[in-house]
């Protein structure tokens, strides 16, 4: 009944919403629809009538970032040449790329844990959607990263060309994106403002 | 606020990363070829900047709402989980790491080195689950009645 109440609360607010278009407006409506019907799920309840779930897959999907950031940062280090330049790139691609793997398949699972327990308070948010959208990316990203380095080895170069520099420090920077804006959900309105649907 | 604390969980899954790659290697796993010496060298520089960083982030949000933390349990236990990583870092580095020339190549370390490194994964997991605690029962550890708000003096 509260989890409800809560969609027809944010269909009143978007109604009054002035940043978006009807297309838009229709669009958020559908997808607070969607999340209502979500949130009555018996697998939606299930998750929610027990306390410690939520707290502890977020506990589990903060500790994956550990993983999965380090994992990502020291293969960046090292096609940037600042760290373990003893080892060769392939070497540690393979030291930490299925740790990184893994990670994701950990964090795509309690993540989606938590969506299905809390669907209006994901869904209802700019953040949770500019952050899927930024994950999209970054696996597609960190996946091509992945084979042009392999290609880029198999040469030896001693140093990477300047785009493959490049391509670490913008991985490095779209995880912690993604970072920020895991966090940002909880504060939807206050980070997005107008845009936000909470607004 | 939001800002501060996205800095606090990024710096302290950094925390957390980087001493699992220094504690894998005293277990044996994976990174078995290099030198403990040169993983604890490249790897502790990071943790030591994302753990002041998180240390700067943590006191900003605790004295955002020192009451309330103070009295939760879980601010408590994760204060004492802490501590116990310092006193597990210590004992490590006073009696084991000494002679670390001696066993720089093995794999795994000897076993005192990898009870320090099961030690400090099990306690660093533990801060983490204890951190996203707090963020659950701070709210019901307030002595005070529901609805009712207080401008606490600092």
């Amino acid at each position: 009944m509260l989890g409800l109440s809560g969609v027809f609360g944010l269909n009143g607010a978007l109604g009054s919403g002035a940043m978006y278009g009807a297309g838009a407006m229709h669009a958020w409506g559908s997808v607070s629809g969607f999340a209502g019907w979500l949130e009555a799920t018996p697998a939606s309840t299930s998750i929610k009538s027990v306390s410690w779930v939520i707290p502890f897959v977020q506990s589990i999907h903060i500790l994956m970032i550990g993983v999965v950031f380090i994992s990502c940062l020291m293969i960046a280090l090292r096609v940037l040449g600042v760290m373990r330049t003893d080892e060769p790139v392939e070497g540690v691609w393979r030291r930490f790329a299925p740790w990184m793997w893994s990670g994701l398949v950990v964090m795509a699972a309690t993540g989606m844990t938590l969506v299905v327990g809390e669907p209006e308070r994901e869904f209802g948010t700019v953040s949770f959607w500019l952050k899927m959208a930024l994950v999209a990316i970054g696996v597609t990203g960190t996946a091509l990263y992945g084979r042009s380095l392999k290609s880029a080895a198999a040469g030896a170069p001693a140093v990477f060309p300047v785009s493959a520099k490049a391509a670490s420090v913008l991985i490095v920077i779209l995880w912690l994106a993604v970072i920020f804006l895991g966090r940002a959900i909880a504060y939807d309105k206050q980070v997005w403002g107008a845009l936000s649907p909470h607004a | 606020m939001p800002v501060i604390e996205a800095i606090h969980v990024l710096a302290g899954a950094t925390v957390f990363g980087t001493i699992l790659i220094v504690d894998l290697r005293l277990l044996g796993f994976p990174d078995t070829r290099r030198p403990v010496t040169r993983v604890c060298s490249e790897m502790l520089r990071i943790t030591w900047i994302a753990f002041a960083v998180s240390l700067t982030a943590g006191a900003l949000m605790f004295s955002a709402n020192a009451h309330t933390y103070v009295g939760n349990t879980a601010f408590r236990l994760k204060m004492l989980a802490l501590l116990g990583a310092g006193v597990n870092m210590a004992l490590f580095h006073a009696f084991t790491f000494r002679n670390v020339k001696a066993w720089d190549q093995n794999a795994p370390a000897p076993l005192a080195a990898r009870i320090a490194g099961a030690t400090s994964i099990l306690i660093w997991v533990c801060v983490i689950f204890l951190a996203r605690w707090i963020g659950f029962t701070k709210g019901f550890d307030f002595k005070i009645p529901v609805n009712t708000h207080i401008n606490f003096q600092f």
